[in-house]
């Protein structure tokens, strides 16, 4: 089951986000657009954490990681096991295992979470919402902060994951070849509202000048 | 002398549980509430920090006085009115130390934990787990305070023996008698229980650090 919203329409202070249909499935879909646009407030309304006009249908299993993961006190391994217990679901130990061998941070398990790097923490985060194995799993620019030389390994990671457990993915970036790996869709977001809806594949070829300018940084 | 420490340790507990009480909802509004009034609140207790006790003392003798506002409820004299004394004193500095805590932890955890799919009352115990030793310090800090002020007490309790001597005050009357040995005493016992105070807030740091 995906992810479909009509006449969304969300106010966040001064902010209005208006979205007439965006339709996510398990083919991904990505959110792009210049800092400002809305891709955060549109994840969170989507993964219905904004008070939101409209109508969202969404799985009952949904996991959002936000682009900041905010960790608990206690170890790496304890930080995925937590949600999962009081979640009640089966298999913790070897989800978390797992979920920590995705990340590359098997040999972390016992670390304090506070004596890990920035990049680490965004693994952790990662690795907690992969353990969740949701039907709809939101990711808020989730390789920003981690070094370049890890990002394709993570994708891979997220990717098999998400196959795996057929999810949907709904992803916030500004970076191409996340939406490549993950995502076969992408809606361009300006100023609030979508101004595109693209095939990944189409990407290389679209005129909007965001696109264009994303395709020219590469 | 140990009666004397006692109603100390219990009139002082007694007002920094009770401020504590007060000041950590506010605490907790203006770390993750929403509303521009957090920040009329936050100035409250910032501008409290620097209440005298002694101007405390004065507000409440004066209120609670036989022929004052609530002068009929006749506690003035009485640790009750100490308590309430303290518990104004040692408000605000444990409104503003729990509020430096709160902010050290993210202000979009409780959004992050229900992006996991957690319950609501699942997202605060994990909530209330991340937040208690900055809370639980806050709230010791403000005993050493409460425990430690000499002008609150006297002019609420009045110093009587066996009924509100505490160990400031009975230093003070001590000193006033010329009976150092006496003062010097009291005064040791005091220190000895703001260290075990600060003891207790230091170990809970390190353990939850």
């Amino acid at each position: 089951m995906g992810v479909v919203a009509h006449d969304l329409r969300v106010a966040r202070g001064a902010f209005r986000l208006a979205v007439d249909e965006l339709v996510a499935d398990t083919s991904g879909l990505a959110i792009l657009g210049p800092n400002g646009a809305g891709k955060t407030t549109l994840l969170q309304a989507l993964a219905g954490l904004l008070p939101a006009q409209g109508k969202i249908e969404r799985p009952a299993r949904v996991a959002t990681l936000f682009a900041v993961p905010a960790l608990l006190r206690g170890s790496v391994a304890w930080n995925l096991a937590e949600p999962l217990c009081r979640l009640g679901l089966e298999d913790v130990q070897s989800r978390v295992d797992e979920a920590l061998a995705a990340v590359g941070l098997a040999e972390l398990a016992e670390h304090d979470v506070r004596r890990l790097s920035t990049g680490q923490r965004q693994r952790v985060g990662i690795a907690r919402v992969l353990a969740l194995r949701p039907a709809a799993l939101l990711l808020d620019e989730p390789f920003a902060n981690v070094d370049a030389e890890s990002r394709p390994a993570l994708r891979a990671a997220v990717r098999r994951a998400v196959t795996r457990d057929g999810s949907t993915v709904i992803l916030a970036t500004t970076n191409l070849a996340d939406v490549a790996a993950l995502c076969a869709q992408a809606v361009v977001l300006r100023v609030g509202t979508v101004t595109r809806t693209l095939a990944t594949a189409a990407l290389a070829g679209a005129d909007d000048p965001y696109v264009r300018a994303l395709l020219a940084d590469r | 002398m140990l009666a004397i420490a006692a109603l100390s340790v219990a009139v002082s507990a007694a007002g920094t549980a009770l401020a504590a009480v007060l000041a950590i909802p506010g605490a907790l509004w203006i770390a993750f509430g929403q509303s521009p009034l957090r920040r009329v609140l936050l100035a409250l207790y910032t501008v409290g920090l620097g209440l005298p006790p002694v101007a405390v003392g004065l507000v409440v003798a004066f209120v609670l006085w036989r022929s004052g506002p609530l002068g009929v409820l006749d506690i003035l004299y009485t640790p009750g009115a100490m308590i309430v004394a303290q518990t104004i004193v040692v408000l605000p500095l444990i409104g503003t130390l729990a509020v430096v805590a709160l902010r050290g932890i993210d202000g979009t955890l409780p959004a992050q934990l229900a992006g996991l799919g957690l319950r609501a009352r699942d997202r605060y115990a994990l909530l209330a787990r991340e937040v208690a030793p900055g809370l639980v310090a806050a709230t010791l800090a403000g005993f050493g305070r409460a425990i430690a002020e000499v002008g609150a007490a006297q002019m609420t309790g009045g110093n009587i023996e066996g009924q509100t001597r505490v160990l400031t005050t009975a230093t003070m009357l001590a000193v006033g008698r010329g009976e150092f040995g006496e003062a010097f005493g009291f005064v040791a016992v005091l220190i000895g229980l703001v260290a075990v105070a600060s003891g207790i807030a230091l170990a809970l740091q390190a353990r939850w650090a």
